[in-house]
């Protein structure tokens, strides 16, 4: 591991890798067991739990897949469902014991869905804010700046603490979203560090953790950057180099992928930040040059 | 010896913006008709859109083509607008397109409203975490031939079941083509949704517009 103060929730218990896909068609439980306890080995500090479909159309499979990670870890579980019923499933599942007291994390609350802070009736738990949408006009948004995404995390935690539940600032989890760069005009990924430094240096935020999910960084391109080494994996040490001095300290990622910052000389950490200094078709142009020589 | 014109597909093909430009404004300069200029620019987007497929382009190949087709288009729409009242542009069909309850993820839904403008399209685009209730008022009020519903969670595939079953509901499901995309879409989630098709990336939504607008390849 090479960053300090870098805390991983392991986000492979989903059915959305096809590797795992066929743990879950075919009900293979113990197969999950050891996928969690691989992660937790490995290094995650929570484990992200996502079912798919089947938490909303079985929910005794997902109280049974809870109940077999908790007999085989004591990480603490994140649970990744945008829906309270679910959510609240899980939160009465959840064994605070076999998890040493620790807190589980609801994944996540936007504003579009500020009702499920009304969740820690049943139990305390950490959250995941998602600060790359915000509600306007009754209606749901993507965050185009780096200040709506500061301005939506100062309103979700403000929301947070207007609700029933009790949080403290280290309870938040401020999700910036991170973009695919492949697809990236509107220097997204630039808006996501710069809204991570906003948060990060923001006294009435300080104690807040911030995180993203790294996996779609590199989507849509091919598996070797120009200089031949793995590009996806260096693209997100790329935005790991920067991110992280910022106050960045939570990754929903691969807890046996290797997280190492990246020297300035490095040729996908150089590319990557002449990339996000540009927009448009400069940008894509730049971004062309993570793995196309010349 | 290459043609004038096939050095233009092959300039946007390879996307080579300056000569792309430099060679539209000869052939306008030189009289050649809008609708030849953009047919050549369909020419040089299918090619485009075969190396996409072959793994030779990627995304951003993708979508900076789109871009010189834009910025060529802006040369030669108003030329089609003076010499052809009423035939500026070609609207092949309405597509109404949006992330479904519960979904905020829209990268995949921009990427294919882009395309689908660049190809002739009109594209409403209802935003993300849209209600079946905003697909069902946006429907009555702008009559698409397709609707789009796009997703990126597991769990986007219920709202979209929830979404198309409303549609049957409100009788009008058969008013309009159904697809989907966003994310691990396959043919198990088509069927059970009930949509008319799935594509993977925006160029199959581009496609499954085209034939279902019977728009000639």
């Amino acid at each position: 591991m090479g960053f300090d103060n870098l805390t991983i929730i392991g986000e492979r218990i989903n059915p959305g890798f096809r590797s795992v896909a066929a743990l879950f068609d075919n009900d293979d439980i113990a197969g999950i067991q050891a996928l969690a306890v691989r992660q937790a080995e490995a290094g995650a500090a929570y484990l992200n739990v996502n079912c798919g479909r089947r938490s909303l159309t079985d929910p005794d499979f997902l109280r049974r897949v809870i109940e077999a990670i908790q007999d085989v870890v004591d990480v603490p579980l994140s649970f990744d469902f945008p829906n309270a019923g679910v959510q609240e499933l899980c939160l009465n599942v959840y064994d605070f014991d076999k998890a040493g007291g620790r807190k589980p994390i609801v994944n996540s609350i936007a504003q579009t869905r500020l009702d499920m802070f009304a969740l820690t009736r049943i139990c305390p738990f950490k959250v995941i804010l998602m600060a790359s949408e915000r509600v306007e006009e009754g209606v749901g948004r993507s965050n185009r700046t780096a200040g709506e995404i500061h301005e939506t995390a100062r309103q979700l935690i403000e929301a947070a603490h207007q609700s029933t539940g009790s949080f403290e600032m280290d309870d938040f989890i401020i999700d910036v979203s991170i973009s695919t760069m492949a697809a990236d005009r509107d220097g997204l990924t630039r808006m996501a560090l710069d809204g991570i430094g906003l948060i990060g240096s923001d006294p009435a935020l300080k104690g807040v953790h911030i995180m993203g999910g790294l996996s779609n960084i590199g989507q849509q391109m091919p598996a070797r950057a120009a200089d031949g080494s793995p590009l996806g994996q260096k693209l997100e040490n790329a935005f790991l180099t920067d991110a992280v001095p910022l106050g960045f300290d939570f990754l929903l990622g691969t807890p046996w992928k290797d997280y190492a910052p990246l020297g300035d000389d490095d040729y996908v950490l150089k590319t990557f930040r002449e990339v996000i200094a540009l927009s448009g078709m400069d940008a894509l142009r730049a971004t062309r040059r993570l793995y196309r020589a010349g | 010896m290459t043609t004038l014109k096939e050095d233009y597909v092959a300039s946007i093909a390879d996307m080579d913006e300056d000569k792309a430009l430099e060679i539209t404004q000869q052939l306008i300069d030189a009289g050649e008709a809008p609708m030849e200029i953009l047919g050549l620019c369909r020419s040089a987007m299918e090619i485009v859109g075969q190396r996409f497929e072959q793994e030779e382009y990627f995304l951003p190949e993708l979508m900076m083509a789109g871009d010189i087709l834009e910025q060529i288009g802006a040369l030669v729409r108003p030329l089609m607008d003076a010499n052809s009242e009423g035939s500026g542009q070609t609207v092949h069909g309405t597509v109404l397109i949006g992330t479904v309850h519960g979904d905020l993820h829209d990268i995949g839904k921009n990427i294919v409203t882009f395309m689908l403008e660049l190809n002739g399209f009109k594209v409403i685009d209802l935003g993300i975490d849209v209600s079946t209730k905003a697909f069902l008022d946006a429907i009555a009020a702008n009559k698409p031939d397709i609707v789009g519903l796009s997703g990126f969670l597991t769990l986007a595939f219920d709202a979209m079941k929830e979404t198309l079953d409303a549609f049957d509901d409100a009788g009008i499901r058969n008013n309009f083509k159904v697809m989907i995309g966003g994310g691990q879409v396959d043919d198990q989630i088509l069927k059970f949704t009930g949509a008319d098709a799935f594509g993977i990336n925006a160029m199959e939504a581009v496609n499954l517009c085209r034939k279902w607008t019977g728009v000639a390849a």
